[in-house]
């Protein structure tokens, strides 16, 4: 059975798109056929992380309005076996997406791979919901602080209710927290929260704790997703989050 | 919520929903603009966001019925203090007529005439019992109509619960709960851990500022009206 995983947050720059890319590799890695697609419209961010950026020729949308096939837009990952790419579209209509669309790509997928990891766009409208709606899994990536803790428990509304799993009144979606960009410092400064103030409010399992690293920006600059730099610590905390996801 | 579903069939171009959007009553006690003006400011400026963009119903049940109002400048108070006033409700029927040519509309008096018989139906109606055993998050709004609500879960800070009755929540209350909501001043708010933004039985409400003397460390508390003010209460 394929699993569908989104990748969601709310708010904008908490780094899902980061943990999409380290988490797509560290399932295909685990010898899952894994795909990765961008739900982000109009931005197409992951391509450039997964260091593929100059091989799109076809995206999501062309597929979507039956201008391309599936084999056609799918890029095969240069790091890892097993892992492809489904890029986002650059156009600027946010409405290129649609349910039907939608859910016609992740059928034919489904025929062949063992994850999908939706990377959703920001916010809670159309794109972000799109992104969710056919989801098993959730990865909730959170800062800690109050906006993006806010914003998080929105977006566990939403899962919990405008889901498919949710309207056909199946069991829920499981529901994974992973604190992203923490610092300890900073925690213990008073001006971040804590995981026990971040888990008070949204009280989901811990997925993991991703430090604030400047091994994420390195690892953007290269295109390669930072849970393959093995030696940093956010690309351990990564690879830990992952093992954990199986537990 | 705000959120639009996902339609599978794109082809209407409308839906009706029905839907409960709260709204602040400003219940004018006696009619004088630069007192209603002071008065409005400053509570906006304690509590900013309470009733931003809410909309207002001006009640002039306790007004003078012979006061003639000036409804533009009334509207303009409103506005400026970043309310939507939409409707007035009582009066006198002049007062009234004055309204609607000034664009507002009219709402049926808040007080019912209770009879035996209503109140006999009120109590069957008020035993439906709503039960929610999920956590209810941020930008969620629940309403149990016609009767009680049961909540054992958390409500998260910007989470609303409405009832027509009473509040049960067993888990913290950090969101709004507003019980009674129908006018209903028997209605009660029950919790284990009240850390709430804003608590309300019939329309009279308490902030979290007005709260501050309680903390979730008080544990079971009730909250009920005595004497039109909303008094909490250890249990
Ligand atoms: N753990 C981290 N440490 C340092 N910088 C990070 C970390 N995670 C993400 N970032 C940075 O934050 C920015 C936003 O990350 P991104 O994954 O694109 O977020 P989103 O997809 O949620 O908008 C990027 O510049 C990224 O390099
Ligand atoms: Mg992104």
């Amino acid at each position: 059975m394929t699993k569908t995983i989104v990748v969601t947050s709310g708010k904008g720059g908490v780094g899902k798109t980061t943990t999409s890319a380290s988490f797509a590799v560290g399932l295909a890695c685990r010898g899952f056929k894994t795909v990765v697609i961008d739900f982000d419209i109009g931005l197409r961010n992951l391509d450039l992380i997964m260091g593929c950026e100059r091989r799109v020729v076809y995206d999501f949308v062309n597929v979507i309005r039956n201008e391309a096939n599936l084999n056609q837009a799918l890029i095969r990952d240069k790091h890892v076996k097993d892992l492809f790419i489904l890029p986002a579209s650059q156009t600027r209509d946010k409405d290129a997406l649609t349910l039907e669309g939608v859910e016609k790509i992740l059928n034919e997928l489904s025929k062949t791979f063992d994850y999908i990891v939706c990377d959703s766009p920001a916010g809670i409208e159309r794109g972000a919901q799109l992104a969710m709606y056919f989801a098993d899994s959730a990865i909730v990536v959170t800062n800690p602080e109050v906006s993006s803790v806010r914003d998080s428990d929105r977006i566990l509304g939403l899962l919990s209710s405008k889901t498919k799993r949710a309207e056909e009144g199946r069991e829920p979606i499981s529901e994974h927290l992973l604190l992203t960009r923490y610092s300890a410092k900073r925690v213990a400064r008073g001006d971040m929260l804590s995981l026990s103030d971040v888990n008070e409010i949204l009280a989901i399992p811990l997925l993991g704790i991703i430090p604030e690293s400047q091994a994420v920006l390195r690892a953007s600059n290269g295109g390669e997703p930072v849970i393959m730099d093995e030696m940093s610590d956010a690309g351990q905390a990564y690879a830990d989050a992952v093992a954990r996801f199986f537990r | 919520m705000t959120v639009s579903t996902l339609s599978i069939v794109e082809q209407p171009c409308f839906q009706f929903k029905a839907s409960f959007i709260p709204c602040a009553v400003l219940q004018l006690l006696h009619y004088d603009l630069d007192a209603i003006h002071d008065q409005i400011s400053a509570t906006i400026r304690c509590a900013p966001n309470l009733f931003k963009g809410s909309f207002v119903i001006i009640d002039l049940e306790k007004l003078n019925p012979a006061d003639i109002l000036n409804y533009a400048k009334l509207k303009h108070i409103v506005a400026t203090n970043g309310m939507v006033p939409i409707a007035i409700r009582a009066g006198s029927a002049e007062q009234q007529q004055a309204a609607v040519m000034d664009g507002l509309s009219l709402l049926p008096a808040a007080k019912l005439n209770i009879t035996e018989l209503d109140k006999q139906k009120n109590v069957q109606q008020t035993r439906q019992t709503k039960l929610v055993t999920h956590p209810v998050r941020s930008g969620m709004q629940i309403y149990a109509k016609d009767g009680d609500l049961i909540v054992t879960a958390a409500v998260s800070p910007g989470a609303e619960l409405f009832s027509d009755g009473c509040i049960h929540v067993y888990g913290a209350l950090r969101g709004r709960a507003l019980a009674g909501v129908q006018g209903n001043m028997q209605a009660r708010i029950f919790c284990r851990s009240l850390e709430a933004e804003l608590v309300s039985i019939s329309g009279y409400y308490l902030t979290k500022e007005d709260m501050q003397t309680f903390t979730a460390k008080d544990g079971m508390v009730q909250i009920f009206l005595e004497n039109e003010k909303v008094r909490i209460e250890a249990i």
